[in-house]
């Protein structure tokens, strides 16, 4: 059975059928060859209590939150304001995507919106001032990858919702390894330049009373995220109510600035129904899957498998590692988390883990898949805000902050308080 | 005769003290090696709670077991099996669901197609507050946490506000104090580490007893031979219901002793919550609630026929009779 | 009426539909707001979750059409850019017909649930006693929809590959909508 499932998956995707369809066929195959039980009859219901959600909604929410901040201009101020402020560091405007990008994952909560946004307003700025495109289009996809890490984030949701673990404590407990990211792939940028000046662009520095100013631009992101997580933090609200007090700031700041009119409200809400069904179709195909292989018995058979094989807690922990490293190079990520963390996460957490650190863990290596090629849709979106040369520019450029997150896992298995001490102390 | 069967919430001691051992092991021992079972859960396979029932009617599976109330969307009369408050300890839980069975053997086989094969308790859903209290009344005004209608209705007609947030994220709104109280069992509380987040407790059973349905689809009963069906039932009566019973007393006196350190604690470091006793004024209140307001509204939603078959046995048995 | 001008129209027909969802979701997060408001001044207007949770699940299905004809469903294109542009399509008809059936399947048993309902008079097992055929109706609706617009896609579709217009049929069936903001 895990050989059809692994066999399966990758086939039907090569075949490039959507998905969420492909998660469906693979069900159903279950269904017909693997147990006698008429699995299909449970479709229907567990598309309607998979969708049926509040906790879910989270998910539009702040899609639309993100998309209200690009479409009324936000996102291009920050970015301009964030130039001013660090790109004197050696690497020069490649710090100000990765700090644009940081800023923006503390609104959004897409690595892929995350990412596209900045690339946006960016890319622009790349060719004009001559920067060398690996580089710089590899921070930008490295960058976007926080989306998911700094709260709010529907990675994290979507694993609260599986594992029955506290979303604010997740939340928290993102935080602090998602600014240590943020830090170390500055850090590892200036190395880089030092070595090679040629990759980053011109050092640039701007008089004091224009850096002054730029600050003031800042201020409606900051406020955002102080909003956002005040509200779950004060106990005023859950993180699913918070999402709509997002959504409620982001059309305040944006109205404030002028930028709401009826064609960008329009783009803004159908931008939302777009991505959410998007998620939906894969998080419905998923918990198809996921019933059928339980039934089925595929859950006991690979615990039983793991712990045949005598590992122990850290051994186990890293051939997790592994599979989520290797499946990483073909899977998309939210598929790749609905579907392993069902199985994965009891199996990890009987080993004594804490299932909220795994959570981080989780995540960082989720981010590592969506910049790791083939299937990495952060490199795509920042190809595709590209308008000329070819998609391994972006995928070298990339390489460094791999390194990166590699090391990130291994401090987190190293030191598990990374990701435990900020929900533990507040 | 392979069996599949689908167990209730996989970390409680109920499925992992009594379901399981009963399903892998001891039945299939006793059927000589007649009957094979493959186990899971409805939480690992991640079905809606309502939907347990109205799949094993449907043959997705041969036998299930949850929690009687999480069904009541599609049968409203169950919710007589479990009325918060009547029954205050385990032995007279047990007579009021033992005069409710054949009410439910009927509900089952017209509602869900299939055929109840035992009722096993989870210990009493209690009250835990991050605020003071000192009676039943005090909740009046309070935001409190419940799951299922009826507990809901009672709290309502207590004066408190019902409000809706998932079982992982209830220590965080106690103590933010999104909610005042909580509903859950002294266990699944005191493992989840509530007392951290909350001050008082009241173990009175005011969600209930949460009974636990064991069934069968109907299609796959009827075909078992009589003999398997004779064994079947004894095996699951014996070997399951009655000791999931006998420990369910103790079990409580147990979880409230770790709650409120009143006692030995079994289980690990007793806590020190302060115990809120209901007095009889209280309960005497509660049961005035229930008589005037709840009982009969759930009269209207299920039906004057079985609120008249639940005054006959239940309300027999509990000294309560729903006003006609 | 060309497949061409029957695409646009669906795509039209389906974006109307996508803004009424968004203005759903927009209600809903306006309704969830005013909730949090008041119960910081001590009331409430009690099942904000279970309504969110319905809205949820009536917007996901009837923005899957939207989504479809927008390429947003994810699709993974390893094998397909490397096929000369006769064989993308190919590739593209192939899996817009299984998309189709397994929808269609997926519709097909999501009606159970609300036969179930009818014939049950179920009602949510909340203080709210929402009738569930009530939300369920939409709901199951909005897969029909979704399974009708496929077919109707495919069908469109089928025909721009069949007369070799294989930048059309791209432009309806392909894996990418053109970089725009995905996720
Ligand atoms: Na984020
Ligand atoms: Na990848």
């Amino acid at each position: 059975m895990i050989a059809y499932v692994s066999i399966g998956l990758l086939g039907l995707l090569t075949l490039s059928i959507p998905v969420g369809i492909v998660l469906f066929i693979l069900g159903i195959g279950i269904d017909q060859f693997f147990t006698p039980f008429p699995l299909l009859r449970g479709l229907g219901n567990l598309v309607w209590s998979s969708s049926n959600s509040a906790t879910l909604i989270a998910i539009p929410f702040f899609v639309l939150l993100g998309e209200i901040l690009v479409r009324s201009g936000i996102a291009e101020r920050t970015y301009a304001a964030l130039d001013k402020w660090i790109s004197w560091l050696p690497g020069g405007l490649i710090h100000a995507n990765i700090a644009t990008a940081t800023m923006f994952s503390a609104t959004s909560g897409s690595s892929v919106a995350t990412s596209a946004t900045v690339a946006t307003v960016a890319m622009p700025q790349a060719e004009r001032l001559g920067y060398d495109p690996k580089l710089f289009s590899g921070a930008i996809a490295a960058g976007g990858t926080l989306g998911i890490m700094i709260p709010p984030s529907i990675n994290l949701i979507v694993y609260g919702f599986l594992t029955q673990t506290s979303i604010p404590q997740l939340f928290l407990a993102g935080l602090v390894p998602g600014i240590a990211l943020a830090l170390a792939f500055i850090l590892v940028t200036v190395l880089i330049c030092m070595v090679r000046p040629d990759l980053g662009g011109e050092t640039r520095s701007f008089p004091l009373g224009k850096m002054i100013r730029a600050l003031l631009d800042l201020v409606p992101i900051l406020l955002l995220f102080a909003v956002i997580i005040g509200t779950i933090y004060k106990g005023w609200a859950t993180p699913t109510e918070a999402a709509s007090v997002g959504v409620a700031g982001a059309f305040a700041i944006a109205l404030a600035m002028g930028g709401v009119n009826l064609r960008m409200m329009r783009d803004s809400l159908t931008g939302t129904v777009k991505i959410t069904s998007m998620i939906m179709l894969v998080v419905i195909g998923a918990s198809f899957l996921n019933f059928t292989l339980s039934s089925a018995g595929l859950g006991a058979q690979l615990r039983g498998f793991l712990e045949g094989l005598g590992l122990g807690p850290l051994g186990t922990i890293l051939v997790v590692v592994l599979i989520y490293i290797v499946l990483g190079f073909f899977i998309e990520t939210l598929s790749l988390m609905v579907v392993t963390i069902p199985i994965i996460v009891p199996l990890v957490v009987a080993q004594g883990f804490d299932p909220i650190w795994f959570g981080i863990l989780m995540i960082v290596l989720i981010e590592m898949a969506l910049i790791t090629p083939p299937v990495g849709l952060n490199l795509y979106v920042v190809q595709g805000a590209r308008r000329s040369g070819s998609m391994t520019d972006v995928m070298l450029g990339a390489v460094p902050f791999v390194v990166v997150m590699l090391l990130m896992s291994a401090l987190l298995i190293a030191f598990p308080q990374i990701a435990l001490w900020l929900p533990s102390v507040l | 005769e392979n069996l599949n069967v689908v167990g209730s919430w996989s970390s409680l001691p109920l499925h992992q003290q009594y379901e399981a051992p009963f399903w892998s092991e001891t039945l299939p021992e006793a059927s000589g090696g007649d009957i094979e079972v493959a186990l899971t859960t409805h939480d690992q396979m991640g079905l809606g709670v309502g939907d347990v029932y109205r799949l094993l009617g449907q043959g997705v599976y041969d036998v299930a077991m949850t929690v009687a109330d999480y069904a009541v969307a599609d049968a409203p009369e169950l919710e007589g099996l479990d009325v918060p408050l009547v029954a205050t300890d385990a032995s007279t839980a047990r007579e009021m669901v033992e005069a409710a069975r054949p009410m439910v053997d009927d509900i089952y086989a017209d509602r869900f197609n299939s055929k109840v094969l035992a009722i096993a308790p989870y210990p009493p859903q209690v009250v835990f507050c991050n605020a003071e209290i000192g009676s039943l009344e005090d909740l009046e005004g309070l935001k409190v946490r419940a799951s299922g209608r009826m507990t809901a209705k009672f709290l309502e007609a207590l004066g408190a506000e019902g409000i809706n947030v998932a079982f992982s994220e209830v220590p965080g709104a106690l103590q933010k104090g999104v909610v005042d109280c909580a509903v859950t069992g002294a266990g699944s509380g005191y493992s989840a580490g509530w007392w951290e987040v909350s001050t008082h407790l009241m173990p009175i059973p005011l969600g209930g007893w949460d009974s636990v349905v064991t069934a069968m689809n109907m299609d796959k009963w009827n075909s078992l031979d009589a003999e398997m069906q004779e064994l079947i039932q004894t095996q699951i009566k014996t070997e399951f219901e009655d000791p999931a019973w006998e420990s369910a007393q103790d079990a409580l006196v147990n979880d409230i002793a770790c709650l409120t350190g009143n006692g030995e604690c079994p289980y690990g470091d007793a806590r020190d919550m302060t115990l809120v006793e209901a007095s009889e004024t209280d309960i005497a209140n509660a049961e005035e609630i229930l008589i005037s307001e709840v009982l009969p509204e759930w009269s209207e939603r299920a039906g004057d026929d079985w609120a008249q078959r639940w005054n006959a046995s239940v309300g027999e048995v509990v000294g309560v009779q729903i006003a006609q | 009426m060309t497949a061409e001008r029957f695409l646009a129209f669906l795509r039209r027909l389906n974006t109307g539909v996508a803004i009424l969802v968004g203005i759903g979701l927009l209600g809903c997060a306006a309704f969830v707001l005013l909730d949090i408001v008041l119960r910081q001044v001590g009331t409430s207007f009690g099942g904000t979750d279970e309504i969110s949770g319905y809205v949820m699940a009536v917007a996901t299905s009837w923005g899957m059409a939207f989504t479809l004809l927008e390429l947003g469903h994810v699709r993974i294109d390893l094998l397909r850019t490397r096929l000369p542009s006769r064989g993308r399509a190919a590739m593209d008809l192939f899996s817009m017909l299984i998309l189709a059936v397994v929808v269609t399947l997926i519709a097909w048993q999501c009606w159970p649930v609300l036969a179930n309902s009818l014939r049950n008079g179920s009602t949510a097992n909340t203080p709210l006693e929402t009738p569930l055929a009530w939300v369920q109706t939409p709901w199951l609706l909005g897969w029909v929809w979704f399974a009708l617009v496929s077919w109707a896609t495919l069908f469109a579709a089928a025909i721009l590959v069949l007369r070799g217009e294989f930048d059309k049929s791209e432009a309806a069936i392909g894996a990418f909508a053109e970089t725009e903001t995905l996720q």
